[in-house]
């Protein structure tokens, strides 16, 4: 578990023109993510020349959030091997190294492909010996999007396709896809868990801003994200969202456990609701809970320079 | 019957829902609970539970480690790692153990034989309890970093189906993960029925249209459940979802304080306020669900 800590070579972010990244996150679904992370974006656009990217391949919604349609779709397609059986020597090695068990074999040792296992790795072209035997074969997995908002920042979103199971890929393209863009600073909305995708998401952050909501479950699970930025030596901050609606001690206790700031409440607001459903940044009315935003952004923009 | 609740979306309502659900059904038929949303489990939180009597580590999830003695510092791995998972670190080629899939692509096109292994770790852990309640729980945690598998989950109600038989359970109810990807199909799949829950609002109608699909893909009869009603009285996109499909709408319930209420006292709220609104209407999908899916 140490391992990866070597990752972050540098504990500050860094002001050398090299890529700064932030990520929005929480463990529980639901909590509001998407509305801190497109209004913090929105917020930060005057700052920084940035792009936010939707991450949560599974239920991507800031396009939704900001009032936009998904433009300039670009499909993620997989590897899976296409075997020639005129080739194919039956040694079963393809079906032996697949972890993921999606080759089977006959008696004879001629091997099947159960496409949906298959995670499009490569393992079974490695490995086998004959060349020609396993063609290049396609799998769509989802897309990837980039959106031109009316707010001056691109949004890059990651979409699972229904049906596949495997978000990873699509984390991986879609992440690819906004650092492309070479932008000043990259803003990543997670989504829901402590999977492997969301580190993935998580990845070379400087900072990761836990939004979390303060009930057992929203507790809970920001004990998991607060848990995973430590691995990762990443620079935890939380929001407690809809603050109103329960006692913060046990957040406030957990926060000075890992030593993660709590930067921001935000209490039940029908505002925010009314914004959220009408695709109409909350940030941009000028009323009250826009300033919880404003000093947030302020906060980042303080710790990124 | 297997039961499923899934909305694509988190945070609609998928706990409230199972855990009013469960503890309405729970005298009248022998259900046995499993949470399926391993990377936030909240069933136990709901149900109030203190103990596990029984708990079982899950290793099978692989990350790749390399030998920096044998090493000869080629960068074939990170060149063919499908999910860059390996970077240069102080000159040593380093793998992300909380990002890496465990394919083993690494251990394969390194040329130095035996410098790239592949490790077993744990995963996670399934646990199993009864409840105060008097019916069991199956539970899981996924560690941090881990690959999601949607082998947890079905491991999960594996030892459901074992416990069902032993002591005779009529009913599985499984309480999804969000998202639709490997734990959620994982859930879905083998269930006879899906609940579906949504919110009133366009992200909420979005994850619904895909969950749906996955749900459709296992040819599963599915019901919707509109939590937090009032919160949008202008958005029907919902009920024009659910009328177009032909989805049977089980029921409404209004924003209630007394639903994040209840999660501080850990109750299901029907329990905790048995007479606010959201617990009337629960009480009403609960029938329902016995009149129209159990009696099936």
């Amino acid at each position: 578990m140490h391992m990866h800590k070597i990752f972050k070579v540098l504990g500050k972010p860094n002001n050398r023109g090299e890529e700064m990244q932030i990520a929005v996150s929480g463990g529980k679904g639901g909590t509001g993510k998407s509305t801190i992370a497109i209004n913090l974006a929105i917020a930060l656009k005057e700052h920084f020349d940035l792009v936010l990217a939707d991450l949560d391949v599974e239920a991507p919604n800031d396009h939704l959030l900001l009032g936009v349609e998904l433009q300039n779709e670009s499909p993620v397609n997989s590897f899976i091997p296409h075997f020639d059986y005129s080739k194919c020597i039956r040694c079963k090695k393809c079906a032996e190294v697949c972890e993921e068990n999606a080759i089977i074999t006959m008696r004879d040792g001629t091997p099947f492909l159960m496409p949906t296992l298959c995670s499009g790795c490569r393992a079974c072209e490695i490995v086998c010996p004959v060349h020609g035997a396993i063609l290049e074969g396609q799998k769509l997995m989802g897309y990837t999007y980039e959106t031109q908002t009316p707010y001056e920042f691109p949004l890059v979103t990651g979409k699972l396709l229904e049906g596949e199971e495997r978000a990873m890929p699509i984390v991986v393209a879609a992440k690819r896809r906004a650092k492309k863009l070479n932008k000043e600073l990259l803003v990543v909305d997670t989504a829901a868990g402590t999977s492997n995708t969301v580190s993935k998401a998580l990845e070379d952050s400087q900072l990761i801003i836990a939004v979390t909501e303060p009930t057992p479950l929203g507790l809970h699970d920001l004990g998991l994200i607060l848990e995973l930025a430590k691995i990762m030596d990443i620079e935890a901050w939380i929001i407690i969202n809809r603050s109103d609606l329960g006692p913060k001690e046990p957040i406030k206790e957990l926060a000075e456990k890992y030593s993660a700031k709590i930067v921001g409440e935000i209490p039940y607001s029908e505002r925010i609701i009314k914004s959220y459903v009408e695709g109409k940044p909350i940030i941009l009315t000028g009323c009250e809970e826009s300033e919880i935003f404003r000093g947030l952004a302020k906060k980042v923009i303080k710790y990124l320079r | 019957m297997q039961i499923v609740i899934a909305s694509g979306k988190g945070g609609v309502g998928k706990s409230t829902v199972s855990s009013s659900l469960i503890y309405l059904l729970k005298d009248k038929h022998k259900i046995i609970a499993v949470d399926a949303d391993a990377d936030a489990p909240n069933l136990d939180l709901l149900f109030g539970v203190e103990t596990w009597e029984e708990k079982k580590e899950l290793t099978g999830a692989k990350v790749a480690r390399i030998n920096h003695d044998r090493c000869i510092k080629c960068g074939i791995c990170a060149e063919r790692c499908p999910y860059e998972c390996i970077k240069l670190i102080n000159g040593n080629y380093v793998v992300s153990d909380i990002t890496c899939e465990g394919c083993g692509v690494c251990a394969l096109v390194c040329p130095v034989k035996g410098t790239i292994t592949l490790e077993e770790v744990r995963s996670g852990v399934i646990k199993k309890t009864t409840t105060k309640y008097g019916f069991p729980l199956i539970s899981a945690q996924l560690d941090v970093g881990r690959p999601n598998s949607g082998k947890l989950v079905t491991e999960e109600k594996n030892w459901a189906k074992r416990i069902m038989e032993k002591q005779r359970l009529e009913h599985m109810i499984v309480d999804s993960a969000a998202g639709i990807g490997c734990q959620v199909i994982a859930s879905v799949g083998g269930a006879d029925v899906a609940i579906l829950v949504a919110e009133p609002t366009p992200a909420s109608l979005s994850d619904l249209k895909r969950i749906y699909k996955v749900v459709q893909h296992f040819r599963e009869p599915a019901y919707i459940v509109i939590n937090k009603a009032d919160l949008n009285p202008g958005f029907k996109g919902i009920h024009e979802f659910a009328e177009q499909e032909g989805i049977p709408i089980l029921g409404e319930i209004p924003y209630d304080r007394a639903i994040p209420e209840s999660m501080i006292k850990m109750k299901p709220v029907v329990e905790a306020f048995p007479d606010s609104k959201a617990s009337k209407a629960l009480k009403e999908i609960a029938k329902t669900v016995e009149e129209e899916i159990l009696k099936k």
